[in-house]
């Protein structure tokens, strides 16, 4: 049983990417494999170099930090969402690939759900 | 032009038992009444749905305390009601819900709070319960806020 979660939301504007987030880190803590797929205004979590003190909030740069920690298995940013932020690899998180976000892709997945 | 579509040879899950998560607040979404109509429809045509999960602003289902006006539907009483009829166990994920106010008593005891309104049957537990599902042969669907 393989789950795709799918963040669509930006990082600072509700908690519905954050507890996306917690989904993976918990399948991921039963050890069912799992990875994320960030799209949309979603591509905006794996920019480098967040910082959300003035907000009172946790950067979600340091909550994805964890994601190889829990064992996620992969972290993927859509590469159109990208291309419509200005963002390349270099502006991104290490671990992050970049994927064409398709049917092709879900289809690899038993299961999966979006954030909100 | 081709469709590029994968066919689709097989069901990911037998369409015989569900799993609902709600993730949409009452009166804010319509993603509760959505789903109570899918859940009542489900068990009409003989399926089952072996558990009711409430994450983010879904939580907000399992209050005792929405008093919506007389003469308007009180979707948490209607859900309530369908679960226990039914013997459908209903669960709030612990972390949204304590992140929203809605609490158990013993939540209210640990964290020293002065009251709980958390309606039975539905219970509170983490996102074990989730993943459980996720990881059975239940076919588990999302209903979310929209957009």
């Amino acid at each position: 049983m393989s789950t795709l979660i799918i963040i669509d939301q930006p990082p600072y504007g509700s908690w519905e990417g954050r507890e996306a987030l917690d989904m993976a880190f918990s399948l991921a803590a039963f050890d069912q494999p799992v990875s994320l797929l960030f799209c949309g205004a979603g591509v905006n979590w794996l920019r480098k170099g967040q910082d959300a003190t003035t907000i009172q909030q946790k950067s979600v740069e340091r909550n994805l930090a964890a994601a190889p920690v829990f064992g996620v298995e992969a972290l993927l940013a859509d590469n159109k969402a990208c291309d419509h932020y200005g963002l390349t690899e270099e502006d991104l998180l290490d671990p992050v690939s970049i994927t064409d976000f398709g049917p092709e892709l879900t289809s690899r997945f038993d299961h999966v759900a979006f954030a909100g | 032009m081709s469709n590029s579509l994968p066919e689709q040879t097989k069901t990911p899950a037998p369409a015989g038992v569900f799993t609902l998560v709600i993730t949409g607040a009452p009166y804010s979404s319509q993603a509760p009444q959505t789903a109570l109509h899918f859940a009542r429809a489900a068990l009409a045509a003989n399926k089952r749905i072996d558990r009711v999960f409430l994450y983010g602003d879904g939580v907000h289902l399992a209050s005792s305390l929405s008093t919506p006006p007389s003469d308007e539907l009180n979707l948490s009483e209607a859900w309530a009601g369908f679960m226990a009829e039914n013997n459908i166990p209903g669960v709030a994920c612990i972390a949204s819900a304590l992140r929203r106010g809605l609490v158990n008593e013993s939540e209210m005891q640990r964290h020293e709070l002065s009251a709980f309104n958390l309606r039975a049957p539905f219970e509170i537990a983490g996102l074990g319960e989730w993943v459980d599902s996720a990881a059975s042969e239940s076919r588990v669907l999302y209903f979310h806020r929209g957009s």
